[in-house]
């Protein structure tokens, strides 16, 4: 079982969770075992709450006249404009983050990349024990509320795995892919609201992400970037418009934020640490890197009682790269014990390259300090939820508590390090 | 005798303190500059109540020649986000009644904040309507002063228009060069009408440009220095300590004279932080012509120091709007073809083009380009939103996108924040230069500037005045305000334009009228 979605059709096969119906346009959602009469109660719930993540958007992103659903759905509700993603400012921590409510250092997954020192490998956190702590997706559920996820990254489907009483099954509809486009994604979750109608939703729009990496004209003109802002923009209006022509609008909370931004290198502005490394005594043959982007996670593979050492040699090599902006302990950014020995950021417009120059060809990445702004707004037609621009600091670890005082519900016992952004007694209008 | 002639003043609003400020004239002897008079003591009280009803904060302070009389001190333990009055006794007279603000306190969220901004007010080239226009208004929380609050010169050498002509004359009547005359000097201009009805009504965040000490002061001299005035150090020391005696202000972080450090940053709760700056005590001395000099790594506006202080306290986990008090313009600035005649009257109000027109006034940023360069690099590595430089100097009015890369930015407008400049209280503008009616020959100029600098969105070069920075979570905008004419004490006061930024955007767009 190599990849999330070849786990997920096992799932499937041993009966841990059973195919549904598909819907209209033949997409598949399955629900968790236990789940004997999956059809929505008359009524549906009496509250319903949606976090999109519309993957890689930069905040700035909203404001250029092309992404007019979104824009206006931000303006009428209530705006962070400081929020910001969390170290390593990747995809798959800080989905973990929006659901775990809590840093890398608890949650165990700091980055979408790591050394995995037991297999000897590099290797993505896509497994579904990767995260160490009770997700909000089994708080929900333990509290009697129906969940969903509709996650368009293999990585994304495989590291909450089996968590939510239903989840979209991209591969009976797709070739095992790493992606799949927002248009079939949005046709998902519609599938999954109008047939099954959860109360909580967790959602992943991965063009404007997808379309960001590969765009060639991304330090220019921007353009497939800014049809991909467009398209996707179409497609969140389509599920706006079904909550308010449901009514499910009047019960609903919607939180839109991006996991992390994007930045775009140049050609000629690539960091590749594994060649200098090589190049030490102390260092060579005895250093992993697990390269995220804009930041490469480095790990000692060498005897313990040189790892002082080598982490110094490590961090004056990198220090005195062209390109490299930050050298960090992953303690001092509360990655924990899976991010290694040393954390290397680049600068805006650089990327890294490792462990060879060519190994990351792709012109737009993340990870580094130059990704942390993010969009992040609550809206919807639930009563007593807040409107207007807010000058707080919030960031992705916010989105847990948020929608657990949207549901009346506490911390797990694990705790929260973010906090609530509507207030328990308001959201109960 | 009246014991209180140079009012009181307060600034640099602290969630829990504040500095007041007043001098005392004992004596008939104890003039300012002097050296003269008794060592005695000033009451003071401070009260949430305009009738003192409620004292909270009361005490005394001594002062005496040393000092030249002044009284400036650090009240603590009051409330955030609360306005206070304050008062100084000696004998049986109390002062004119001073009023002030605490800043929110940390942590809070205000919904608004609201600014005065002004900058370069020459006392012999007019009167000062645009503090009064400030003094005027019940709704700031403080004024931010960026420099040239006062003149050094002589009458006769810098008053109004080209012909230097003086609505007023400087006390004294010679150029400032030793501490007597620069207490003089800062005695006149605490006596004007319209400032001390300004430093009673709000407090002041100041820093100081050039000509509080003289033209185109950089760390080891000044365009107007010479070997005849003695050593450039023991004039700068002169000029920084009456500065610190009369001016409401924290030097290194405290108001007993003992400081030397301006550069400080303020906190509004979690709404803004407003880091002002001294960009002419550490500065390398400005290269004569454009040059590769002014690209120069070894050369620095800002002093390395100060610089990573700067760039430190730019940053995503600091409040929503970094604002940046700063003396002299940072939006680059490079010339399309511009008339020939007008060149010569632009570099005099600007310094922007030198003979030969090449691109940069190499008195502001334009001049220590790597510092710049560093600056906006920290920006854009840090992914900082939401940073306003408030810039004042160059006697003109600006609302400027900042682009990373000015090459680029037509295409991609990938900016490190916005700058709004204010225009000056009275100093002479490009009309003042050429003799022009407003809106005449300097609109041609503008244009020129505009097209030549896609992120220049607004300029006037004709305008006198003041400016009101408000700030919501959701923008910042600017307001100027404009001045009839100088040499009329009464002249009217207009609204002019307004810009401002949304939070995110590092763009600045026309706002449609002021915010009140």
């Amino acid at each position: 079982m190599n990849t999330p979605f070849e786990r997920g059709l096992a799932d499937l096969r041993t009966g841990r969770r059973t195919l549904l119906k598909a819907g209209a346009a033949g997409l598949a959602i399955s629900a968790a075992s236990g789940v004997l009469s999956p059809g929505r109660a008359a009524a549906g719930p009496a509250r319903r709450c949606y976090v999109l993540v519309i993957d890689g958007t930069r905040p700035e992103e909203l404001d250029l006249g092309v992404t007019p659903n979104l824009t206006a759905l931000r303006d009428g509700g209530l705006r962070f404009p400081r929020a910001q993603s969390l170290p390593v400012m990747e995809t798959i921590p800080n989905h973990v983050m929006m659901m775990t409510g809590v840093r890398p250092i608890i949650s165990g997954v700091p980055a979408n990349s790591i050394y995995d020192r037991a297999l000897g490998e590099v290797r993505d956190l896509d497994r579904e024990t990767d995260i160490r702590v009770t997700t909000l997706l089994e708080q929900l559920r333990a509290a009697g509320h129906s969940t969903g996820t509709v996650l368009s990254k293999d990585y994304l489907y495989g590291v909450f795995g089996g968590r939510a009483t239903y989840r979209w099954e991209p591969f009976p509809t797709l070739p095992v892919t790493e992606h799949s486009p927002d248009v079939v994604t949005v046709q998902a979750l519609l599938a999954m609201v109008r047939d099954h109608d959860p109360a909580f939703v967790f959602a992943n729009l991965g063009d404007i992400d997808r379309f960001g990496h590969a765009d060639l004209t991304g330090g220019s003109l921007r353009v497939n970037r800014n049809a991909a802002l467009a398209d996707t923009d179409a497609q969140v209006g389509l599920f706006l418009d079904h909550l308010r022509r449901s009514g499910k609008w009047a019960s609903s909370m919607v939180i839109v934020l991006a996991d992390h931004s994007m930045d775009w290198s140049h050609p000629d502005r690539v960091v590749s640490l594994a060649g200098r490394f090589a190049a030490d005594p102390l260092l060579a043959g005895r250093v992993q890197i697990a390269d995220n982007g804009g930041a490469d996670l480095c790990y000692w593979t060498g005897s313990p009682g040189d790892r002082a050492a080598a982490v110094a040699a490590m961090s004056s090599i990198a220090r005195a790269t062209p390109g490299v902006l930050e050298v960090h302990q992953p303690r001092d950014l509360s990655l924990g014990a899976n991010a290694g020995d040393l954390v290397v950021y680049c600068k805006a417009g650089w990327r890294f390259s490792d462990p060879t120059p060519v190994a990351n060809p792709i012109p737009g990445n993340h990870g580094h300090p130059a990704t942390k702004p993010i969009p992040f707004f609550v809206a919807g037609g639930a009563r007593g939820l807040p409107t207007g621009v807010s000058s707080a600091s919030v960031t992705t670890m916010d989105v847990a508590p948020t929608v657990a005082a949207f549901f009346g519900i506490g911390a797990p016992a694990t705790g929260w390090q973010g906090r609530a952004l509507i207030s328990r007694g308001a959201s109960q209008g | 005798m009246k014991h209180f002639r140079h009012g009181v003043a307060s600034g640099d609003p602290l969630p829990d303190a504040v500095v007041i400020w007043t001098r005392v004239t004992p004596t008939r002897a104890a003039l300012p500059g002097s050296g003269k008079g008794p060592r005695v003591r000033v009451r003071w009280q401070v009260s949430t109540s305009p009738r003192f009803t409620r004292v909270v904060r009361r005490g005394t302070f001594a002062t005496g020649a040393g000092r030249d009389h002044t009284v400036k001190l650090d009240v603590t333990g009051l409330q955030p986000a609360t306005t206070y009055y304050y008062r100084f006794g000696y004998h049986r007279q109390w002062s004119r009644i001073g009023r002030t603000r605490t800043a929110p306190a940390p942590g809070s969220a205000p919904a608004n904040l609201r600014f005065g901004v002004v900058s370069c007010a020459n006392l012999q080239a007019g009167w000062f309507a645009a503090y009064r226009g400030l003094a005027a208004r019940n709704d700031l929380d403080a004024v931010i002063h960026l420099g040239d609050y006062l003149y050094e010169y002589a009458p006769g050498q810098y008053g109004m228009g080209n012909a230097d002509v003086d609505v007023r004359r400087h006390v004294p009547a010679r150029e400032t060069v030793t501490l007597a005359d620069y207490r003089r000097r800062h005695a006149q201009y605490k006596q004007d009408r319209d400032l001390a009805a300004l430093h009673a009504r709000h407090p002041v965040i100041v820093t100081w440009d050039d000509h509080e000490v003289t033209n185109d002061a950089w760390a080891g001299g000044a365009e107007n220095h010479d070997t005849g005035e003695r050593s450039w150090a023991r004039r700068r020391r002169h000029a920084h300590q009456a500065y610190d005696e009369w001016m409401p202000v924290r030097m290194s972080g405290t108001a007993r004279l003992d400081g030397k450090q301006l550069y400080r940053r303020l906190a509004f709760g979690e709404l803004a932080e407003l880091t002002m700056l001294d960009l002419r005590t550490y500065r390398s001395q400005q290269v004569a012509t454009p040059s590769p000099a002014v690209g120069d790594p070894g050369r620095t506006i800002a002093g390395r120091e100060q610089l990573d202080w700067l760039k430190d306290g730019l940053s995503p986990d600091r409040p929503l709007w970094r604002l940046v008090g700063n003396p002299v313009m940072i939006a680059p600035v490079t010339f399309g073809a511009l008339p020939q005649r007008l060149q010569a009257a632009v570099n005099q109000v600007t310094g922007i083009v030198p003979d030969g027109g090449a691109a940069y006034n190499t008195d502001q940023w334009d001049g220590y380009t790597a510092d710049r360069r560093e600056l906006f690099e920290h920006i854009a590595d840090q992914g900082v939103r939401d940073v306003v430089f408030l810039t004042g100097d160059i006697h003109s009015a600006w609302a400027c996108d900042l682009p990373l890369d000015p090459a680029t930015y037509p295409v991609m407008g990938t900016t490190a924040g916005v700058e709004f400049v204010c225009a000056s209280v009275t100093s002479n503008n490009l009309k003042d230069i050429t003799n022009t009616p407003p809106r005449t020959s300097s609109v041609a100029v503008e244009n020129v500037l505009k097209t030549a600098n896609r992120h220049v969105k607004h300029l006037d070069f004709d305008s006198h005045g003041f400016s009101v920075l408000d700030l919501t979570p959701a923008r910042a905008q600017m307001d100027w305000y404009v001045i009839g004419s100088r040499a009329d004490r009464d002249t009217a006061i207009t609204w002019s334009a307004s810009w401002a930024t949304d939070a995110g955007t590092g763009r600045v767009r026309r706002a449609k009228g002021p915010v009140a």
